[in-house]
């Protein structure tokens, strides 16, 4: 089961059978004054309802824009975005504000990362959520009130009906996180986004956050990509991982076989700069050395070459293509992929 | 720490973010015009100025220039020059702009009216500048008690109806072109007080002002050498706009007779009189007010590429 | 929160006294004598008499204190000469100021907010480049040539409207009133149109950028709701606070604009008021304004915790 739903996409496939989302070589560049930003550069990947994909990388990787650019929320203006974005069959690359207005809360939704600023600071909460139910479901209000409610119980919230009544900011983060997720999930939507959702929030939230994404995904039978800097985030959480470096996925399996059988330099890096409780203290926290790669003018060939401790002359000019699936459903683009003495090295179970 | 009590915190650093902004709220005229035009039209360019800069530079240089060579520019005299047969004339080739009522040559009559006009704005916004400029940074530099009694004294000034003040000073003290001016400055004086008040408080808090007092630096050193220099861009673009301001305040007070007497020709006082004329010779009334029109506008624009160019903030992004 | 609102308003009373105060130490530096004005061809006895009738022989500050006690019972002085009664000039001027506000700021408003809206989201686009440039040139407009191209044109030369003549009262004529009211009306809107205008479009363009933008988009609400429900109130903070000050502001500070079109309102009694030297009337005209600005920035105050919830939260806090 593990492997077989990552497949490349097949436009062939009729709508009614087709997945629920088929991302195929989708790009995101920004025109910016000093040049074209291409943060998201070919990014392919299928995914079923009721799995989850993890998506990882630094700050600068593309992940952010990855998600945004799937679900289409980005600005207008000097924006290209180019690929194919299927929903149950319909491309969404290119599609009109109105087409979009239908899916957006509806079919998909998205929690964000800061739900300091995520909320309408001066519209009650209760507000916020019968809002998108109203649009798209055709309900009274009174109707709606009452799934609002529901929906506060349901992610967590004591005193849901006190709570309708209040705004965001007489909320603490994690409450109003939980909020963010009510809004997401109201309309019971197929997909469920959720961009660094535990980011912004104290650690001892985090893990509750995240606990009460995976019920939710998984009483609802939702698909959900979980996007984060923190491989620790989407270990026991996902079915497969998409590890994202300079704009590309650069290694891509399911959570299992990735945990146990990495490949690229970048995972390892990104892995073992997770501090270990089994460490001695004082041990050295590991980083990763270098900046996260320009985007503008990104290195030739592999582009995590300036920063990978085993690149060589050929990593420098030739870049690595994305492999195809093994057996395992395992992909990865490196010339000279870790071995798996390096990677007990790094510490992996 | 933020889930189990809402923590108020950050809503305190919020408000206390927004009191702050609500001190900026502009509250007078000046500053709701230079709030409006500063709302964005130029951009912050890396180098250079815009070409609608220079045009306005050049409108600007052309006006002053006329205005300082009016004596021995070879044009009729304005108020003398009068030829009462040829009245309300509009415009001829010997005559560009028209005559006035009294047959006086209107063209010549708004370049003496620049000399005055701009005399009067210029010096009534120096006069604001230099003293409002001393007790914004004064204030805005000592936050305790004297920076609370001289905001106070600033709120009081711009509770006055500005327009109303001026009149009243004028009448009562007369109306010469030094009480015209002196009118225009006290209304001037508590609008740049705000402005530097609010610019030098925020430059005070900064780190290297702290550091020259740690190394023995006096206030007044302080004041001058660290928080003047970064609080004057900010200063000189709403003067810019005091100008502009105080242009158009000039040639409102003359319209409701109570500006520079007539025999002094100002923008206000051609307008003045052309008003009693505009069905006949409207010219009267029109090209005087093109000009103020076009001046308050090159102003306008300067005073915000003036901003644009000196606002960190904006320019980093 | 009552703490803080008593200080506020004892401040308020503060700014007013002093300001009234000031105004009259004004009025008696003035060099002639009123009461020279008033008869000048009287005799010595009979101007002594009249200044004693007026109370100009007491002490300043006695003057100054006889002047406020009648004030707050609500006895605005006369009129020096006529011994008409401020109050019946201020129950008729007032109306017709009150009314030339409220129609410029309703249509300034009216248009500004869909521009600024608008110019907004569409922030960059020829559209917006268009309708910013043409209000960074009515900004550099003044309304007394606006108030001087209408009565050129739509009044004199066409005819269109009447230029100088009485207001007549809304309940008798509103068809009269309004024509007699339009060109005034247009006078001081344009300029208020541009700063509203461009005020708002900063601001909105500031929030079109916050993440809860974005999170009312992926909610799938259409663009317009976005626009009008979720962005315009947290955008309006500055509007509101300008057109707020400007409701006081164009209250007896419409001066060139009543002059121009001669409507009787309190700006153009005000003029009349200081070039004739009409002290008690002036006085009394200028602790109202006084008293208008300082009560509208109050009731601003108070306006923006019911438009942020998060100020009324943290006032409760402090």
């Amino acid at each position: 089961m593990s492997a077989a739903s990552i497949k490349e996409s097949s436009a062939t496939t009729p709508a009614s059978e087709a997945p629920l989302l088929v991302v195929n070589d989708l790009k995101t560049y920004f025109k910016t004054d000093r040049g074209l930003v291409r943060a998201v550069d070919g990014v392919s990947f299928t995914l079923e309802r009721g799995r989850t994909l993890g998506v990882v990388g630094e700050s600068g990787s593309g992940k952010t824009v990855l998600s945004r650019s799937i679900m289409g929320l980005l600005p207008k203006r000097d924006v290209e975005r180019s690929g194919s974005v299927k929903f149950e069959g319909v491309e969404l690359v290119g599609a009109d504000t109105s087409l979009m207005v239908e899916y957006w809360g509806d079919q998909m939704a998205m929690v964000f990362q800061d739900p300091m600023t995520s909320l309408n600071p001066v519209m009650r909460v209760g507000k916020q959520i019968t809002e998108g139910l109203r649009q798209h479901l055709d309900i009274s209000k009174d109707h709606a009130n009452q799934t609002a409610l529901a929906l506060l119980s349901s992610v967590g919230i004591p005193e849901p009906e006190r709570r309708l009544r209040q705004y965001p900011h007489e909320m603490s983060g994690g409450m109003r996180q939980r909020v963010m997720i009510a809004i997401a999930i109201a309309c019971g939507p197929k997909l469920l986004f959720a961009d660094e959702p535990t980011t912004a929030l104290d650690v001892t939230v985090q893990a509750q956050i995240l606990d009460l994404l995976q019920t939710q995904q998984r009483d609802r039978y939702m698909a959900m990509i979980l996007v984060t800097h923190d491989l620790g985030v989407v270990a026991g959480r996902t079915d497969e991982i998409a590890v994202m470096y300079a704009g590309k996925v650069v290694e891509k399996a399911p959570t299992k076989v990735l945990f146990s059988n990495l490949r690229h330099p970048y995972t390892e890096a990104l892995l073992s700069s997770i501090p270990k409780i089994s460490d001695p203290s004082h041990t050295r926290l590991k980083t990763i050395g270098g900046r996260p790669p320009n985007l503008i003018n990104p290195p030739s060939g592999c582009k995590f070459s300036p920063r990978c401790a085993y690149a060589t002359d050929k990593c420098r000019t030739e870049e690595p293509p994305l492999s195809a699936p093994d057996s395992d459903g395992h992909q990865f683009s490196c010339w000279f992929p870790v071995e798996l003495s390096a990677k007990q090295t790094a510490g992996v179970r | 720490m933020r889930d189990p009590l809402p923590d108020h915190g950050e809503e305190l650093i919020h408000l206390m973010h927004d009191s702050e902004a609500r001190s900026d709220v502009p509250a007078d005229s000046v500053t709701q015009q230079f709030a409006a035009v500063s709302a964005g039209t130029v951009k912050a360019k890396r180098k250079g100025l815009p070409l609608g800069a220079w045009i306005a530079i050049g409108w600007m240089a052309i006006l002053i220039l006329a205005a300082i060579l009016a004596p021995v520019l070879p044009i009729p005299d304005p108020i003398n020059d009068a030829n009462p047969l040829k009245a309300a004339q509009g415009p001829t080739l010997d005559h560009i702009f028209g005559l006035d009522g009294n047959g006086r040559d209107v063209f010549s009559r708004i370049i003496w009216g620049a000399r005055n006009s701009l005399f009067i704005a210029f010096a009534a916004v120096i006069t604001g500048f230099l003293i409002g400029g001393a007790l914004g940074l004064i204030s805005g530099y000592f936050k305790g008690r004297i920076g609370g009694v001289l905001g106070a004294i600033t709120d009081i000034l711009l509770a006055f109806p500005q327009l109303v003040l001026a009149l009243a000073v004028v009448s009562f003290l007369g109306r010469t072109v030094f009480n015209v001016t002196m009118a225009l400055a006290i209304v001037s004086i508590p609008i740049l007080a705000r402005i530097t008040r609010a610019s030098a408080l925020s430059w005070s808090e900064r780190d290297f002002v702290t550091a020259a007092r740690a190394q023995g630096a006096g206030h007044i050193r302080t004041m001058l050498r660290e928080i003047l220099p970064n609080v004057l861009p900010a200063m000189l673009s709403i003067a810019l706009l005091g100008i502009a301001v105080a242009i158009v305040a000039e040639a409102s007070l003359s319209l409701v007779g109570a500006g520079v007497k007539p025999d002094v020709t100002t923008w206000g006082n051609v307008i003045f009189s052309g008003q009693a004329y505009i069905r006949d010779a409207p010219s009267m009334v029109l090209f005087p007010s093109m000009v103020i029109f076009f001046t308050v506008y090159a102003l306008n624009y300067l005073g915000d590429v003036l901003r644009a160019t000196f606002d960190v903030r904006e320019s980093a992004l | 929160m009552p703490r803080t609102f008593t200080l506020k308003f004892l401040r308020l009373v503060l700014v007013v006294l002093v300001v009234t105060f000031i105004t009259f130490g004004l009025t008696k530096l003035q060099p002639g004598d009123p009461v020279s004005k008033i008869i000048p061809f009287g005799t010595a006895q009979q101007k002594a008499e009249l200044r004693t009738d007026l109370g100009l022989d007491k002490p300043f500050i006695a003057q100054y204190g006889k002047w406020l006690g009648n004030f707050v019972q609500g006895d605005f002085g006369k009129y020096y000469d006529s011994k008409q009664s401020v109050n019946t000039v201020i129950k008729t001027s007032l109306p017709v100021s009150l009314e030339l506000m409220l129609y410029a700021q309703f249509f300034a408003l009216l248009i500004a907010i869909p521009l600024g809206v608008t110019t907004a989201y569409r922030a960059g686009s020829k559209y917006d480049r268009g309708a910013n440039a043409t209000m960074f040139a009515l900004l550099a407009l003044p309304n007394f040539v606006v108030a001087l191209l209408l009565a050129i044109y739509v009044g004199a030369k066409w005819q269109l409207l009447p230029t100088q003549s009485n207001v007549i009262p809304f309940p008798l004529n509103p068809l009269d009133n309004w024509t007699y009211m339009l060109m005034p009306v247009v006078a001081l809107t344009l300029g208020q149109i541009a700063v509203y205008m461009r005020l708002l479009r900063s601001d909105m363009i500031a929030t079109l950028q916050e993440d809860f933008i974005t999170t009312a988009k992926a909610k799938g609400i259409p663009t317009r709701r976005i626009l009008w429900r979720h962005a315009l109130r947290p955008s309006s903070l500055t509007l509101l606070t300008v057109a707020g000050l400007n409701v006081g502001a164009l209250i007896g500070g419409a001066i060139v604009v009543e002059n121009v079109f001669g409507v009787p309102g309190l700006g153009k009694r005000i003029t009349e008021a200081i070039l004739a030297k009409q002290y008690p009337a002036l006085q009394s005209y200028v602790a109202i304004i006084a008293i208008l600005y300082v009560t509208v920035n109050f009731a601003i105050d108070i306006l923006y915790s019911v438009l942020d919830p998060r100020i009324r939260n943290a006032r409760s806090v402090a």
